[in-house]
């Protein structure tokens, strides 16, 4: 017969050792390594975008200043041409173009894709990836003979146009796993409340896949800032460099010997604002990622 | 309460709801076949039936959710087959409640109101009368994600309230809930009905929340309606044995008889029958329907069945027997209250005619 056992003397208290315990230690320790392994680069550039100009081609240990701080590299790299403001412009321009049109885009495909029933959706679907796999340096030549027949070589709108369609494959794949991971009730709920069309994207499915749409962003912003290859090909006019082929330009000294101090002001100024971006937005940008992954 | 009135009275004014020949085919796959269906104005209507039967479907051509193969559909006199959700005076709660998740609570229940361009006035007003019938006044700030599942299902109804709709849709709006919230929200929105007054169509495969809820229960099975009536006409005197299976807990037994001169022979043994109005056309092979609680035991010399206990099940008010009648046929009796009868005892049982349901071989109920 099952009947209710007597209760058990109380737990006598376990005792404990006081201090941090060795996996925590070994924990920190190993991600302390860990951060330092990837500030390390950062660190590395910016100390070395700091040395006077008679330092600046010396072997690189010991990565800081021996002979005092200098700014004299960002001098050089500012009297460059129509000056780093005018290429950070340039910069700019190309990247919030590109990130602005590839989210457009993106969104109403991804939006297509994941809602609307259409013939050979699937087979358009799997195009658009594929192009994923050809490598853009391969097809060069063909794009710039293609901009060139539109009048758009040696412009940044140009570039842009480039840019956005090497992002979009990826970018309307990422969108329309953010639609899909919005419920269709939600949609089939605001449809009742009389909400169609742009306004539905807008006002109930827009706020949902904000992080997509900030992976999305974020990813089209960065490739264009830090493109360098179909920027160096594409613009022959100094005025329109971008901040990747000025440093190229920079970069040659007299003599064939390389201004390392300059290209490191110039990476240094690169990267702010990236880092400013991806920490700003980093939040989203996780969420985004993993849309979908998790009920 | 004045700021509830308006809704109240608004509502007052209860859309009846006329289905004709309402067909629905995904491809090839007919899902519904030509449903004919009047409801009145103010009538709680559940539609029930086992999953994969178009209950859903049906509910959302209602709601212009899906378009309709063929038929028409007509809401408070106007036809409204081709109309956009949101001009058919409907609203509609929804399994998954379906909320807004970056908006408030407030938000959730005002957006289509502002999406319809109504003065934010109007919107606040609205808004507080609808929460203050389900006490959510204190929860108008929160964000979805904060809520428990009753409180997001309470805004959800909250959110149909303030549409103000001449129909109300429910879409198993129970189903997320655990089973206490369940009961509380069933009898919440039964109060609400009496409140508000609206037509109301409730789609459920929960036929305990059928019975409790429904002036008229809609019984549907793959596309077709089987049976239409009020619960207590569903569960007396069902049109065929589906319906008879499907309305009632425990199921009703179905005893394979015979029909033989003065009554039924269940094997071998043999029982009083109803009268039926003319002979069953198909021989006099039959099955019986009895429902658990209309067996008893046999006085002594009355007509009986041989029933075996193999199993019984306790539940506080009534304990039902399972076993096995007349050698190997399965059956559930309503225990007694006070006799604790185990498993192996031999029981005489035996129900009275006037409460046996006779059916023919394919299911259709004998009168």
């Amino acid at each position: 017969m099952t009947r209710a056992a007597e209760p058990s003397l109380p737990d006598r208290a376990r005792p404990r050792r006081s201090g941090i315990p060795l996996h925590a230690a070994l924990f920190h320790l190993t991600a302390a390594v860990v951060a330092a392994l990837f500030l390390a680069p950062i660190v590395l550039v910016v100390l070395a975008s700091l040395r006077p100009a008679s330092e600046a081609g010396a072997p690189p240990l010991p990565p800081w200043p021996t002979t005092g701080l200098s700014t004299e590299s960002y001098g050089r790299l500012e009297a460059f041409g129509d000056g780093l403001l005018h290429y950070a412009g340039n910069s700019l321009f190309v990247a919030l173009g590109t990130t602005i049109l590839t989210i457009l885009v993106s969104v109403l495909a991804g939006y297509g894709f994941s809602r609307f029933r259409f013939p050979m959706k699937k087979l358009a679907f799997v195009l658009i990836l594929s192009t994923i796999m050809i490598p853009f340096q391969s097809i060069l030549t063909p794009l710039f003979l293609i901009l060139a027949k539109l009048g758009l070589q040696n412009t940044l709108t140009g570039l842009i146009l480039l840019y956005a369609t090497l992002q979009l494959p990826f970018s309307v794949f990422m969108m329309r796993n953010a639609f899909d991971a919005v419920p269709k009730e939600i949609e089939e709920a605001a449809r009742v409340d009389g909400v169609t069309g742009l306004r539905m994207l807008v006002f109930v499915m827009g706020p949902l896949i904000l992080p997509g749409i900030v992976s999305v962003g974020l990813f089209a912003f960065l490739n264009a800032w830090n493109e360098f290859l179909a920027a160096l090909v594409l613009l022959t006019d100094q005025s329109r460099y971008t901040l990747p082929v000025l440093m190229n330009a920079v970069r040659s000294g007299r003599y064939g010997a390389v201004d390392w101090g300059a290209v490191q002001a110039g990476v240094t100024v690169m990267m702010i604002p990236c880092l400013l971006l991806f920490l700003t937005l980093q939040r989203f940008y996780i969420r985004g990622l993993t849309a979908g992954a998790v009920k | 309460m004045n700021a509830v009135s308006p809704i109240v009275k608004a509502a007052s004014r209860a859309a009846g709801l006329d289905l004709r020949g309402v067909t629905k085919s995904f491809g090839s796959v007919d899902v519904l076949h030509g449903i004919d269906l009047s409801i009145a104005g103010g009538e709680f209507v559940v539609f029930v039936g086992p999953s994969g039967c178009g209950k859903s479907t049906l509910l959302r051509l209602i709601a212009g959710l899906e378009e309709v193969s063929a038929g028409a559909i007509t809401i408070g006199g106007r036809d409204v087959t081709d109309l956009d959700p949101s001009r058919r005076g409907i609203a509609m709660v929804f399994q998954s409640y379906a909320l807004y998740p970056h908006m408030s609570v407030a938000g959730n229940m005002g957006f289509g109101l502002k999406m319809a361009g109504r003065p934010a006035a109007e919107i606040a007003a609205t808004i507080h009368a609808a929460a203050d019938i389900l006490h959510l006044t204190p929860l108008l700030d929160r964000r979805p994600g904060q809520l428990s599942g009753g409180q997001r299902q309470r805004v959800a109804i909250g959110r149909a309230i303030v549409r103000d709709p001449d129909v109300f849709l429910f879409d198993e709006p129970l189903s997320n809930l655990d089973a206490e919230l369940r009961v509380e929200m069933r009898i919440e929105i039964a109060r609400l009905h009496r409140k508000l007054g609206n037509t109301m169509i409730y789609v459920t495969h929960d036929q305990t929340e059928a019975m409790t809820l429904a002036d008229t229960i809609v019984v549907l099975r793959a596309g077709r309606i089987e049976q239409v009536g009020a619960p207590a006409r569903l569960y007396d005197d069902p049109d065929n044995l589906f319906v008879a299976g499907f309305i009632g807990s425990p199921k009703m037994n179905v005893l394979p008889a015979r029909r033989v001169a003065g009554g039924v022979e269940i094997g071998g043994h043999v029982l009083a029958a109803p009268p039926l109005a003319s002979a069953p056309p198909d021989g006099p092979a039959i099955q019986l329907g009895i429902r658990p609680e209309h067996l008893r035991p046999a006085r002594s010399g009355e007509p009986s069945l041989p029933f075996t206990i193999e199993v019984t099940e306790f539940l506080g008010g009534t304990t039902w027997l399972y076993g096995k009648v007349a050698g190997d046929i399965p059956l559930v009796i309503e225990g007694l209250r006070g006799s604790t009868p185990v498993a192996g005892t031999r029981l005489a049982v035996t129900a009275d005619p006037a409460d046996m349901r006779l059916f023919d071989q394919a299911g259709t109920r004998l009168r």
